[in-house]
């Protein structure tokens, strides 16, 4: 038996390890989220300091009293922006904030 | 055990015309689709797992303690809100006191299962040390448990208010909903409620040694876009 098929065997077999090394790295466990993060919901809703913003913005932005608005519902736009829906007496509104909380618009519903 | 709301309660609520509180029915169908699922992250499989009742009863037999999501700790928080005040997200399970500085003390709480959610600006109108708690008629009807404790349960560590509760008032009406603590921690995380708030023992305890009576109380709607109207 000559050395030649030995040889590529082990180049087979190191090339192989190499792939499977880069493949075992492409799938391996994401590191943890931070301390503040460590559980979620599969509804994704906005971060209670991003509703309570666009209430503050639509407070400012109507004249209306700030103890009667209050976020109604959320939801996520893209991965930086947020929709909320308020309530100020009945009276709808719309509100895009981004995850830096800054307030994008405000609109009547 | 959830303190004294009860559906009928809740009616009653709506038809003291509280203009700030939304009651919101969430039974529906289409909602219960909707329902958040909430997961924790488990730091030894490094996996994002379920986390329900049973795997909350497992976690807390095995680690007696809840996941580290729902231990209090300190956040970032950007409001407008002064300190003192506490904002409830139902949904994410969190209670923020509100502190100098855009940051908050986050805890972790109990809530409302599903038809019990609510949303609402309120406030503390008073707080009780082991509060006693009375059953209400509509809980005595449907669980036989409750009977015995028909005159009021005294406060203690089976008592289902558990060491402290926040009355929370809208204006001079109670409303029958509190912030308390609970003999089941391990709750914590869960929607289990019928509307309360509950919140581990020692958390209850050092959120009333930080909160004065009148502070404002913000409920945040639980549900994604599932509000219908008031």
């Amino acid at each position: 038996m000559s050395a030649k098929p030995a040889v590529r065997i082990s180049i087979r077999a190191i090339a192989i390890g190499f792939l499977a090394g880069g493949l075992s790295a492409c799938v391996s466990a994401p590191p943890p989220p931070p301390q503040d993060q460590m559980s979620r919901t599969q509804v994704e809703t906005a971060p209670a300091d991003l509703q309570l913003l666009c209430a503050d913005a639509v407070a400012k932005a109507s004249g209306a009293d700030s103890t009667k608005i209050l976020p109604v519902s959320s939801s996520k736009i893209d991965s930086k922006t947020y929709q909320v829906e308020l309530d100020a007496s009945g009276k709808k509104t719309s509100c895009l904030v981004d995850t830096d909380g800054n307030v994008k618009s405000v609109q009547p519903t | 055990m959830t303190g004294k709301l009860t559906i009928a309660g809740r009616a009653a609520l709506q038809r003291r015309s509280l203009t700030a509180i939304v009651a919101v029915a969430l039974g529906l169908v289409a909602v219960a689709a909707l329902a958040a699922g909430t997961q924790v992250f488990d730091p030894k499989t490094r996996k994002w797992v379920d986390y329900d009742r049973t795997r909350a009863r497992k976690y807390y037999a095995a680690h007696n303690e809840v996941p580290e999501a729902f231990r209090p700790q300190m956040v970032k928080f950007r409001t407008a809100e002064v300190p003192g005040t506490i904002i409830i997200d139902g949904n994410q399970h969190f209670l923020y006191l509100v502190q100098p500085g855009q940051r908050a003390m986050r805890y972790g709480i109990g809530v409302g299962r599903e038809g019990f959610g609510w949303a609402g600006i309120v406030r503390v109108g008073r707080m009780a040390e082991w509060p006693t708690w009375t059953p209400p008629a509509e809980m005595i009807a449907r669980d036989p448990n409750a009977v015995k404790h028909a005159g009021g349960m005294p406060g203690g560590p089976d008592n289902p208010l558990g060491a402290r509760a926040l009355y929370l008032y809208e204006r001079d009406q109670d409303t029958i909903y509190r912030i308390h603590g609970t003999p089941e921690p391990w709750t914590i995380g869960l929607d289990v409620s019928s509307g309360c708030i509950r919140m581990r023992n020692d958390d209850i305890t050092d959120l009333a040694s930080r909160v004065k009576v009148g502070a404002k109380v913000i409920v945040l709607m639980q549900g994604a876009a599932l509000y219908k109207g008031v």
